[in-house]
């Protein structure tokens, strides 16, 4: 499947032909290199080089500029040698053209023939390839200036006994290793290029400009008289390779040969060699029998894994092979460059592997990007990445680990040091993929087990129950929604287990049976602990995403201590991973604050209005502590002591809290800042600064409200101190789901209907509505709204109307809301009534002054339309 | 023989005569004295110096998080330009962020014979339709100029036929000298399609952009947490975790800040005449600094609350600080650096090193001007060369609507005896008697440099981090923070500390004697005895 079909490179899987030619000619000794070309492409692959080598990498550039482009570069050219000459007397210089001298038609020879007669003395080689980055990928930058080096170099015919060794682009290590093989079995060879030392050096006192490493030129003149080249290439084209043109000028003859990773390749070598007069040492064969033995050792983790390779299409050859000889199954193989002879060359090795453990599908992909890499290593669940460190974004994605150990490796150390070649090589690439098979079972064991088996037994309570949490603090912060703002994927369920109140505050009134509320002290009915747990498991089987145990009331869940802790305690138990969150009005914390510690509460929230006795006391009617009824300063004194110092005890000991505080217009709308400040300064995490709501039969009912705006003006001010919460939705005490999707209707014992009554004339309502079954979004924040009629007994939906919605519960929505009100205003101008979960102030008055009568609820829309049509 | 003629000497005559201009030795009076910036680089030497795309793309239009950029060319520069910079960014809720992604057209050969603006127009095209963006911007490659690709042209029919922003940047590689012309080709494009084109006027009743700002290691957000603090709405950053969204709004805010001035500068000119907002020259790095910086934002707003307010915030955060920075400053206290960045931080980062007790003794850019070395006083002495002139000016003339000036002339000249408005006054006038800077370092000139100055640490990029710790002498890169940061603020300013500290205090120096310190730089004999 060549992916040419896309114009749009997602995430490129490749490299272009300058740094193949820059990392080729580092292989030579001497050797300093030169782009003819604008100076951004020498930085660029400076900057990829350095940091994969950890080396300093110096490659100069010609600087081309506008004036270069229509004049020709080739006085910056010459320049530019010259000025290397002068600097760092290197024996070679590499020149390699860009796209920039490609594409204006640049006559390299010509203009170093040019610097010769103008130079007759220079002892230095030139030696120059054309590299265009349009027309091919590193490795075959790689190769043409091999090509072009054994092109260049002129040849001494005399016949001898050496063999040629082309070599890929491997790291320094493996260079390393590949020499020693050679020299362990007694070959006189020449090696092009020799990459050991020149990027992976020692430690020396005296810095060297150019490194002592490399196929010196003298040794690359002997190639002609060589008697066998081997070239560790089976894709690089005939015109690249550096083999067919000793063969066709000198006629040494030749053979071409995976790059030695795996067992199957690294043995090919070795034969090779033998045959040319190599000896096989009792070290080799122990190396050998040492990675056999290894191989038998992993196979059962290897079995396990499903890898995507990807890279250069040598490295991708060999390291599938490696793959499929350990039972590894290689379901994608990915490279970046244009190769149809991946393909071929691959699908049956593929394929045999696949089939042993009836893995069906498979995929070899060229020309492809990172981007169709992740998709298609989604789709065949690939577990074990293999490549260059460019893999890590997808692998990220996935979920999976990447074995790093192609060029380029930016996030970790050590690129140079990769070993995966020969015997030694490829079990030190076995052992890292094995390792990350094994450890993903290790890991994970567990979890997938015990899901997958003995999910039954769990819910009978047969089951022990797994030990530990894995979450931490900071995941339970993540996934909660209500102080993850955008925390919407996540679910919350309130246990209405608190009944009782300490304290009465003049905005609230509790009442338990009301489904037609939704505010908090709201409730349907009060659980006891254990109906609190059969609840939880009920709820926990339908709701996925639910992460957090909330106990919100409906009184206090402090003054109702013996039943929050029960209830904690009974679903700590069923679920270890559960997060728990509790709010409180903070004045039974000093007491209770390190029990909540010990049952594993992680997220507590704190009411406090005020941090001024005087003001308190106009906010409470009475605190009854400790057995006594408290009135006026002396109330809020004692409550405000124990909040603050519940509420630096919590913080201290890792407890994440949210400080709600009730805007009362009057009371303490000026003193919220204040507030906010105090709070955080006792490690307050975030703060929920909200509306009153006005509530009938309460002491402040008749208050007048603190507008949106206000509020919003207030968080602003705050937000400089402390993280504010916006998204807060005031929800009930019983309220199960998302924040936006209250749900908890569907687990109620029965709920309100409306009953019959006679026929009235049928009129028009507006539903606001998430679902299209239950009253349940906010006026403001519906973008459609459900036209009903109703004429008391039956309700008929007629239509969906679209409206821009116009609060987003941000402070960006400031500047136009008044227009986009006016155009919800109009979108439901025909109705009789407005039918919402919650609505603000301002619009409640629009509605009502254009003669719409609001109706805030939570129930089936049928039946809140029959119940706002009879009424 | 003082430094200076040491490091000059090993060039050839014709080396010697370019570069002599572009080092020098500072004298009693830094102020006034002249360097030679913003030319060719020289074919051959070892630069630091990077491209024009590279400027564009990789600098200021990369970072731009909801936009997608579009790398028109053949791979390489895409690749290379690919998460290279560390440029955080975080998505807006319900936006997209693709910083982390490279888009390519990928060209091959047949596209640069036949030309490429088709391939371009069916990448755009699926760039759409997978990616959904409100911008594309879309960056020119050395060959897109050569074979005569229209990319503006592709922007507008872009613009028609999808209903969404699109940019064309000419930023082809030889363009200029340096990534400097890439800066100003990209502040061309910002302010003629992007900037002013929104209408959401700030909440707040002070305002600010943060310009020239790219956010490494996360500085941006530390100012902005700062900035907040005091009770400013920041409107957009330029462009470290900005994007097009909130740039669209930029000249609506009160007052624009300027951090990299040699990046960004032309947008401050632009906005400045076309809608007569201020720009004032700040520096968050350094405890210092940034209290210097706050305390000048407020004397432009001149408000007795807002002042209160900013040494509250100042007093409150020193108080965090001060034992870390006491701790660190005695480690540290007496050393020197070298340092060596890109245009701006060179002198932002010596503050820094003052409040720590270091002294720089080498500093320099790759890609300033003459003004951000010896301030923008010299601007009407720069002559253009030829580089300079293919690199579009662009004019504005004051918007008839929107232009309006907080002060008259008057006030505005009171204002600029406090306060850097309008103007800077470059790095030059920082630095003492003795100290070298140099412009446009190569290879060659670091390691002779720190050979003659010994600085205790350098400061650099990675291109020449290895050369310089491999020396002895510790460095830390300075474009990317080598996975750390952030360095900016109060925060930052303990991060850098400690991170220095740790690198000089490492127990791996025990093991390693830089040559400098063991080995005469001269060598000499007696003659005569025997």
């Amino acid at each position: 499947m060549g992916a040419n079909l896309v114009n749009l490179n997602v995430n490129p899987c490749k490299m272009c032909m300058p740094m193949g030619a820059v990392s080729a000619f580092y292989g030579l000794k001497g050797c300093m290199t030169i782009l003819h070309g604008s100076q951004g492409c020498a930085t660029y692959i400076r900057r990829h080089m350095a940091t994969h080598y950890n080396e300093p990498v110096d490659v100069a550039s010609s600087s081309l500029t506008e004036e270069g482009t229509v004049f020709g570069g080739e006085t910056n050219l010459i320049r530019g040698i010259e000025n290397l000459i002068s600097l760092y007397s290197p024996e070679i210089i590499g020149v390699a053209t860009t796209c920039l001298a490609e594409t204006i038609g640049e006559d390299v020879g010509a203009i170093i023939r040019k610097f010769y007669d103008a130079h007759p003395d220079a002892k230095v080689k030139i030696i120059n390839a054309s590299s265009a980055g349009y027309a091919g990928t590193q490795y075959e930058g790689f190769f043409r200036v091999l090509r072009a080096v054994v092109e260049q170099t002129p040849m001494d015919t005399n016949p001898s006994q050496s063999v040629n060794i082309i070599a890929p682009m491997l790291s320094p290590a493996d260079f390393r290793q590949l020499k020693k093989l050679l020299e362990s079995m007694g070959l006189s060879y020449i090696l092009l290029p020799d990459l050991s030392e020149n990027l992976d050096g020692i430690h020396e006192k005296h810095y060297k400009r150019i490194k002592s490493g490399g196929t010196p030129l003298g040794e690359i003149a002997r190639m002609a008289g060589a008697k066998y080249t081997i070239e560790l290439s089976r894709f690089i084209s005939e015109d690249d390779s550096p083999a067919q043109y000793l063969n066709e000028q000198f006629g040494v003859p030749f053979e071409r040969l995976a790059m030695p990773a795996g067992i199957r390749d690294t043995d090919a070598l070795i034969e090779k060699l033998v045959e040319l007069g190599g000896r096989k040492t009792p070290e080799l064969m122990r190396e050998r029998g040492r990675y056999i033995d290894a191989m038998i050792d992993s196979h059962k983790y290897c079995a396990l894994g499903r890898a995507a390779v990807f890279g250069e299409p040598d490295f991708v050859y060999s390291v599938i092979r490696l793959c499929c000889e350990n039972g590894v199954i290689p379901v994608l193989a990915a490279t970046g460059s244009v190769c149809p002879a991946l393909r071929p060359a691959l699908e049956e090795e593929i394929r045999k592997c696949a089939d042993r453990q009836l893995v069906e599908k498979t995929v070899i992909l060229d020309d492809c990007d990172f981007d169709m890499i992740e998709s298609v290593s989604r789709e065949l669940g690939v577990n074990v990445m293999i490549g260059s460190s460019d893999g890590r974004r997808a692998a990220h994605r996935l979920g999976v680990d990447l074995v790093r150990c192609a060029f380029p490796i930016h996030d970790r150390v050590g690129g140079q040091r990769v070993r995966m070649i020969g015997y030694g090589g490829s079990l030190n690439l076995l052992d890292q993929i094995a390792n990350i098979l094994l450890g993903n079972q290790e890991e994970r064991f567990r979890g997938e087990i015990y899901d997958s088996f003995f999910e039954t037994a769990r819910h009978t309570g047969q089951a022990k129950k797994p030990e530990g949490t894995l979450q931490t603090i900071a995941q339970r912060t993540a996934s909660h929604p209500c102080y993850t703002c955008g925390g919407g994927k996540y679910a919350r369920m309130h246990l209405p287990v608190a009944p009782k109140c300490n304290i009465q505050c003049n905005y609230c009134v509790r009442k338990y049976d009301c489904p037609n509320e939704s505010r908090p002290g709201v409730t349907t009915q009060v659980l006891t602990p254990e109906e609190a747990l059969e609840k939880y498991k009920l709820v926990k089987k339908q709701v996925e995403n639910l992460t957090v145990i909330g106990i919100a009331g409906p009184g206090d869940a402090l003054a109702n201590f013996e039943q929050t802790r029960d209830t904690l305690r009974l679903i700590r138990e069923y679920d270890p991973d559960v997060t728990f969150c509790l709010s409180t009005n903070g004045l039974m914390l000093p007491l209770y604050a390190q029990e909540l510690v010990d049952l594993g509460v992680s997220h507590v929230t704190v009411t406090i209005n005020a941090v001024d006795v005087e003001i308190g006391a106009k906010i409470y009617k009475y605190v009854d502590y400790m057995g006594t009824r408290y009135t006026g300063v002396a109330a809020a004194s004692i409550l405000l002591g124990n909040q603050l110092a519940g509420l630096r005890y919590l913080t201290e000991h890792g407890i994440i809290c949210k400080v709600n505080t009730v805007v009362l217009r009057g009371i303490n709308e000026e003193h919220i800042e204040e507030v906010i400040k105090k709070v955080r300064d006792l490690g307050a995490y975030i703060s929920n600064i909200m509306q009153m709501i006005p509530v009938a039969g309460s002491a402040f009912e008749n208050m007048e409200l603190v507008s949106n705006r206000e509020i919003s003006e207030i968080r602003n001010k705050c937000s400089v101190d402390l993280k504010q919460m916006y998204h807060c939705r005031q929800c009930r005490a019983d309220a199960i789901g998302t924040l936006d999707n209250d749900v908890s209707i569907e687990f109620r014992g029965g709920c309100g209907t409306g009953e019959e009554q006679a026929a009235l004339p049928v009129k028009k309502y507006a539903v606001a509505s998430k679902s299209g079954m239950l009253v349940d979004q906010h006026f403001g924040h519906a973008d459609t709204f459900y036209i009903y009629e109703s004429d008391g007994t039956t309700a008929r939906f007629v239509e969906k109307r679209q409206v821009n919605h116009y609060c987003t519960g941000k402070e960006d929505c400031l500047d136009d809301k008044q227009s986009k009100m006016d155009l919800i205003l109009s979108t439901v101008a025909d109705c009789s009534g407005v039918l919402a979960l919650r609505i603000g102030n301002a619009p409640l008055e629009k509605l009502e002054s254009k003669g719409i009568k609001a109706v805030t609820t939570y129930d089936r829309i049928e039946n809140a339309v029959k119940q706002a049509a009879s009424q | 023989m003082d430094e200076r003629t040491r490091l000059l000497d090993k060039y050839s005559a014709r080396i010697y005569k370019n570069r002599k201009e572009h080092v020098i030795q500072l004298q009693e009076d830094p102020a006034g004295q002249e360097i030679t910036a913003n030319t060719r680089t020289i074919p051959g030497i070892i630069t630091n110096r990077g491209c024009c795309y590279a400027g564009c793309k990789g600098v200021v239009v990369g970072p731009l998080k909801d936009c997608c950029v579009i790398t028109h060319g053949p791979i390489g520069c895409g690749f290379y330009s690919w998460g290279t910079r560390r440029n955080k960014a975080q998505a807006e809720e319900g936006e997209q962020n693709f910083v982390p992604y490279c888009l390519s057209t990928d060209m091959q050969e047949s596209d640069i014979v036949f030309g490429g603006e088709k391939k371009l127009k069916k990448a755009i095209q699926e760039a759409v339709e997978i990616f959904h963006p409100k911008c594309i911007l879309i960056c020119s490659t050395c060959p897109i100029g050569l074979i005569g690709d229209d990319v503006q042209s592709v922007a507008r029919q872009t613009e028609a036929e999808y209903g969404i922003k699109c940019i064309g940047f000419s930023c082809e590689g030889y363009k200029g000298v340096s990534q400097s012309a890439g800066h100003h080709i990209a502040n061309n494009g910002l302010m003629q399609h992007i900037i002013g084109t929104g209408d959401k006027r700030p909440a707040k009743k002070y305002s600010l952009n943060i310009l020239g700002e790219y956010n490494i290691g996360g500085d941006g957000w530390e100012q902005e947490r700062i900035l907040k603090r005091v009770g400013y709405e920041v409107v957009s950053v330029f462009t470290g975790d900005g994007s097009y969204e909130t740039m669209k709004n930029a000249h609506l805010a009160n007052l624009n800040l300027v951090m990299c001035h040699r990046s960004i500068n032309y947008v401050a000119e632009m906005m400045h005449t076309k809608y007569g907002i201020d720009w004032l020259k700040v520096n968050f790095i350094g405890v210092g600094a940034t209290i210097q910086s706050l305390r000048d934002i407020a004397k432009y707003f001149n408000d007795p609350e807002l002042t209160e307010r900013t040494e509250e915030v100042i007093r409150d955060e020193l108080a965090e600080i001060l034992d870390d920075m006491e701790y660190y400053k005695n480690k540290l206290k007496g050393k020197t650096a070298g340092i060596f960045v890109g245009g701006s931080r060179s002198h932002h980062y010596q503050k820094l090193l003052e409040d720590l007790g270091v002294e720089t003794v080498i500093a320099g850019y790759e890609f300033a001007h003459r003004d951000d070395y010896e301030g923008r006083e010299v601007l009407p002495f720069l002559k253009e060369d030829a580089d300079s002139k293919n690199i579009e000016t662009i004019t504005v003339a004051p918007d008839e609507k929107l232009y309006q000036q907080r002060f008259s002339q008057e006030e505005i000249e009171k204002l600029r005896e406090e306060i850097p408005l309008d103007t800077y006054d470059g790095m030059i006038r920082d630095m003492k008697s003795g100290h070298m800077v140099v412009d446009d370092y190569n290879h060659f000139e670091t390691e002779m440099l720190i050979k003659l100055m010994k600085p205790d640490i350098f400061f650099s990029g990675i291109k020449d981090k290895y050369v310089i710790q491999k020396g002895g002498t510790p460095s830390r890169q300075m474009h990317s923070y080598d996975y750390a940061g952030p360095y900016a603020g109060f925060k930052g300013a303990v991060n850098f500390a400690k991170d220095i500290t740790m690198a000089m205090y490492t127990s791996a120096w025990a093991f390693v004697t830089p040559p400098w310190k063991s080995d005469p730089i001269l060598v000499g004999s007696l003659t005569g005895g025997e």
